[in-house]
């Protein structure tokens, strides 16, 4: 008895691949420009505080180096 | 695809949603920011290097590396580690394919210690582990390195600059012992009449 032979993924692919936000039900509901306008009008905070905290990791992370790793291993000249 | 319906999540917003005078603001503050890290890194810089006397070691010193072997500093019976007058260490090495020579050194904790190298052949890299000493080798040139040690033990020294076929296998050691046990250490010293 031969072996069933699976049918390949693309064979139940109907139509182009389509993201789930494709459809407007699984995303958050579109806001006017009035309702941006009201959210931005103290600027961009939460880029600003997802960008403050990337480089302050950045930056604690190169004191960190320089003074738990660096110095420690001694002056040279 | 031209029949579907356009897609709301699309659609452009008007300019000018963020005022324009909150803009500048933001960017100002950002810019500040970043001045402000600028200048607490070269501040840590600048005064960790004057206060540990920190600076790339940059020793320009012509040697003949085809006599090497022959005369001067790096004889062989000059080679590795000889205590100066002022208490300071100074370690000859020489890095040759694919060898240090010596292989393995002793020096004094909490002494200044001065490495001075050169090479015969090819570049190679000087390199201790757990530690900042870090230098090239050149043909022709003296490298120097100056560094202190504060804990005793075995430090690895891999050339760390591909120099051949052999260059995975040139290792050597450098042993820091407490600084009352180095003149212990001190091997008897050799006769030789190759003049230095």
């Amino acid at each position: 008895m031969p072996a069933p032979v699976e049918e390949p993924i693309s064979a139940h692919i109907e139509g182009p691949h389509r993201s789930a936000a494709h459809l407007p039900e699984h995303v958050a509901a579109p806001i006017g420009a009035a309702t941006a306008a009201e959210a931005l009008k103290d600027g961009p905070r939460g880029a600003l505080l997802i960008a403050a905290m990337a480089v302050g990791l950045l930056f604690i992370g190169w004191l960190a180096f320089y003074f738990l790793l660096f110095l420690p291993r001694g002056s040279v000249g | 695809m031209a029949d579907e319906p356009p897609n709301p999540l699309q659609r452009v917003l008007p300019g000018g949603i963020v005022p324009e005078d909150e803009v500048v603001r933001t960017e100002q503050r950002w810019l500040i920011i970043m001045l402000g890290m600028l200048a607490v890194m070269m501040a840590v810089i600048v005064v960790t290097s004057l206060t540990h006397a920190l600076h790339p070691p940059s020793n320009v010193e012509l040697i003949n590396s085809v006599t090497l072997h022959l005369k001067g500093e790096f004889v062989e019976s000059n080679l590795g580690t000889a205590l100066e007058p002022d208490g300071s260490a100074t370690v000859r090495l020489i890095a040759q394919q694919y060898s240090f020579v010596p292989e393995c050194v002793n020096v004094p904790a909490d002494t200044p210690v001065k490495f001075r190298l050169t090479s015969p052949d090819v570049i190679h890299g000087f390199i201790l582990g757990d530690t900042n000493v870090n230098t090239m080798v050149v043909p022709g040139f003296v490298s120097e390195v100056r560094t202190s040690f504060t804990t005793p033990g075995e430090y690895t020294m891999p050339c760390h600059e591909f120099c051949g076929v052999g260059h995975q296998g040139m290792w050597a050691r450098v042993t820091v012992v407490p600084r009352e046990q180095f003149p212990k250490l001190t091997v008897v010293e050799r006769t030789s009449c190759v003049p230095q």
